[in-house]
């Protein structure tokens, strides 16, 4: 394990909000991660204190095994890409790359032309004045052109429409292929890029609740279907995420894996099995407190203590 | 083509092993690269190298230094049989599940597979009902 | 177009290079840097020799004196303003150190005051030979001001167009980072110190001794007490910016 990042007991309140609540995790070298979690969990938050665009108030941030803030030898291989990026007003597209040219050292240019051509970006044209998708794609071309050993993308598609996204995934996926480096990818469309991520790093209410790989992470969880009272039966001493019922049928999610001779019993008892996305997964264990929070808060214990 | 449920390297190494199982990939010939199955199926490198590597351990495709992966001598036939061992488990056993929740006895799941393989007019080729022959595999050598 | 146009630029590292560059990216606002302040200097300077045109039509052949040069100086107010609010957040996403940023802005603003410096001191030695443009009337040629020779002159221009720049940039950090409402409480309480000083000065009835200072003290000596004021200015500028969140 090769960590890039180290984040340890990291506070941030704001004047009535704990945006994180002493959260420690590390970063591995050269990995995809997804971070991902509701509006408002901290994502944001902590994203900008790892890049010293932010100060925490309390705990320890070490990227590259430094003190970010005011460390233009660390914030010179990091680039931060923000859903709600400001430009100078004067500003068009040909200066923010001309810009990030300049501050950028693993800066290539080939690479963004081939982007401005692809997301088909007018260059003249003050930022001001371009349609929320080009300004995300300004954004996404300064972010994978810029090459940083870490780069952070939070929320990078606002606006940008299909195409245009898979053109993001696919370009960031081929340069990582050829220069891998350190991603963490911030996205409410899971289902989009779960196939992209090697890591998953959810933030709930400013606590890490799961930071695990994604293979791992698919196989948390399984959707069962079929007679309620068989499942309750089946499922005793289970922990359950999800539950609803439609007369006598219930559809039930529960967190813990089955090896084959479960499988079959469940089959055989009538009930069908079913994969939990990684996106319903998340969606189930960031949900508003539900009566199974107590439960799940149990199980995050366990699940730190298993990946610890 | 990705489907949940499975972990995602396992389906990658399956892509691979039906190309094999299916000749288009030969014995001997290079296969496709980590980052080539990763742009392929729009899914992290990190995962398709898990899939190659299982490969490689299970004796599928060994490592050239310097050129890329390959397919072992033997391959084919060694997915084959893996294949014929766990096709009962896949396929054979879900289908008389289903059959049995709806009142069909193996012995109708049996009658219904036998006049489904019939031809349904002469003009369609007859479907071999025994297992497709393995190729002769001179080639091979260890 | 701008500075930032010209190709071939260099692999950067080092961080002086950084803050050299920083310079650069302020200066794709080539508006607020360059063009509006030279439309200030030459909008003030037309109008002024228009009244000057006039009084001489009707007659009056006295010297004539303007404050019309002071405006570009007002103005930088707006460019430190500017050069906080638009280019701060956009230094954060090219992963700038604070300081790089404060300083390249600091620099930014210095190659622009230095342009108008130098601007003020040739108009200024234009009008010395022509007798104020033959009518005796004068924009940049205040004696007062250039009582110690065209250098003074100019470093005087060049220290309070930085002051102006340091203060505009201080509030709109404080702006930035409290709020509407503390900004207001500053600029009140500094309001209420200099009311406060002169209800000293007027108690003690040094009104005479304070005035007698300024004068002996002369331009160059009172630049070199703003660039001393600026300094404290920018220190104070710097660390409200030091701990300001993006």
């Amino acid at each position: 394990m090769n960590p890039v990042i180290e984040v340890r007991n990291l506070t941030k309140r704001y004047k009535d909000t704990l945006a994180l609540d002493n959260v420690s995790f590390d970063i591995q070298k050269d990995t995809i991660y997804g971070f991902l979690g509701r509006n408002g969990a901290g994502k944001t938050t902590a994203m900008s204190i790892l890049t010293a665009q932010n100060l925490p108030t309390s705990g320890q941030v070490r990227v590259f095994g430094e003190n970010p803030y005011e460390n233009a030898r660390v914030l010179s291989r990091m680039c931060f890409v923000r859903e709600s990026q400001k430009y100078p007003d004067d500003a068009t597209p040909r200066h923010a790359f001309a810009s990030a040219r300049l501050f950028f050292p693993r800066w290539d240019q080939e690479l963004a032309d081939e982007l401005i051509d692809e997301f088909q970006l007018p260059l003249k044209r003050t930022i001001k004045k371009l349609s929320r998708g080009q300004l995300s794609a300004v954004g996404v071309i300064i972010g994978l052109a810029s090459r940083a050993e870490i780069t952070f993308f939070d929320e990078p598609y606002l606006g940008l429409d299909a195409v245009a996204r898979q053109i993001f995934y696919d370009r960031l996926l081929a340069d990582y292929a050829e220069h891998p480096r350190t991603v963490l990818l911030s996205s409410h469309l899971i289902d989009e890029v779960s196939n992209l991520i090697e890591r998953v790093l959810v933030i709930d209410a400013g606590r890490i609740i799961m930071d695990e790989s994604t293979d791992d992470a698919r196989e948390q969880a399984t959707n069962v279907v079929g007679d309620a009272a068989t499942i309750e039966r089946a499922l005793q001493g289970r922990e359950v995420i999800h539950r609803e019922s439609l007369g006598r049928v219930a559809s039930i999610t529960f967190l813990g894996r089955l090896d084959d001779a479960e499988r079959a019993a469940l089959t055989a008892a009538g009930l069908e099995l079913a994969p939990v996305s990684l996106q319903q997964l998340i969606v189930r264990r960031t949900q508003q407190r539900t009566p199974h929070h107590d439960a799940l808060a149990a199980s995050d214990v366990t699940q730190e203590g298993v990946s610890r | 083509m990705i489907e949940e449920g499975k972990p995602l390297f396992v389906q990658i190494a399956e892509e691979v092993e039906d190309s094999i199982i299916d000749g288009s990939i030969a014995e001997e010939a290079q296969a496709p690269s980590t980052n080539e199955l990763a742009a392929f199926y729009r899914i992290n490198p990190a995962t398709a190298a898990k899939g190659v590597n299982m490969l490689v351990d299970k004796g599928v495709l060994y490592k050239r230094r310097g050129i890329g992966m390959f397919v072992s001598p033997g391959a084919r036939d060694l997915l084959l049989s893996e294949r014929r061992s766990l096709f009962a488990l896949r396929y054979v056993q879900p289908l008389l599940a289903e059959a049995r929740k709806i009142g069909l006895g193996p012995a109708d799941v049996a009658d219904l597979i036998r006049v489904s393989a019939e031809p349904t007019t002469p003009t369609t080729p007859t479907t071999p009902t025994t297992p497709p022959t393995l190729e002769p595999s001179d080639r091979r050598t260890s | 177009m701008t500075a930032l146009d010209s190709g071939n630029v260099t692999r950067p590292a080092a961080s002086h290079s950084r803050t050299l560059n920083v310079v650069r990216l302020q200066f794709v606002n080539t508006q607020t840097f360059i063009w509006v302040p030279a439309l200030v200097l030459g909008g003030a300077w037309v109008v002024t020799m228009l009244i000057y045109w006039i009084l001489q039509g009707a007659g009056v052949d006295d010297v004539k004196i303007g404050g019309g040069s002071q405006a570009p100086l007002w103005y930088f107010l707006a460019v430190g303003i500017q050069a906080m609010t638009m280019t701060f957040p956009f230094s954060q996403a090219m992963s700038l150190t604070r300081r790089e940023f404060y300083i390249g802005s600091l620099a930014a603003a210095g190659v622009s005051g230095l342009g108008m410096a130098v601007v003020f001191v040739l108009l200024g030695l234009l009008e010395r030979a022509t007798d104020g443009y033959g009518m005796n009337g004068y924009f940049a040629y205040l004696e007062w001001v250039w009582e110690a020779g065209p250098l003074a002159a100019g470093l005087t221009y060049f220290v309070l167009t930085m002051f102006f720049f340091i203060i505009g940039f201080w509030s709109a950090t404080i702006f930035k980072r409290f709020g509407t409402a503390r900004l207001v409480m500053v600029l009140l309480g500094i309001g209420l110190v200099l009311v406060g000083l002169a209800a000293l000065v007027t108690r003690q009835q040094a009104w005479p001794d304070v005035w007698s200072w300024f004068i002996d003290t002369g331009s160059l000596g009172l630049t070199l007490w703003a660039v001393l004021v600026s300094a404290l200015l920018a220190a104070g500028s710097y660390l409200t910016l030091r701990t300001m969140p993006a």
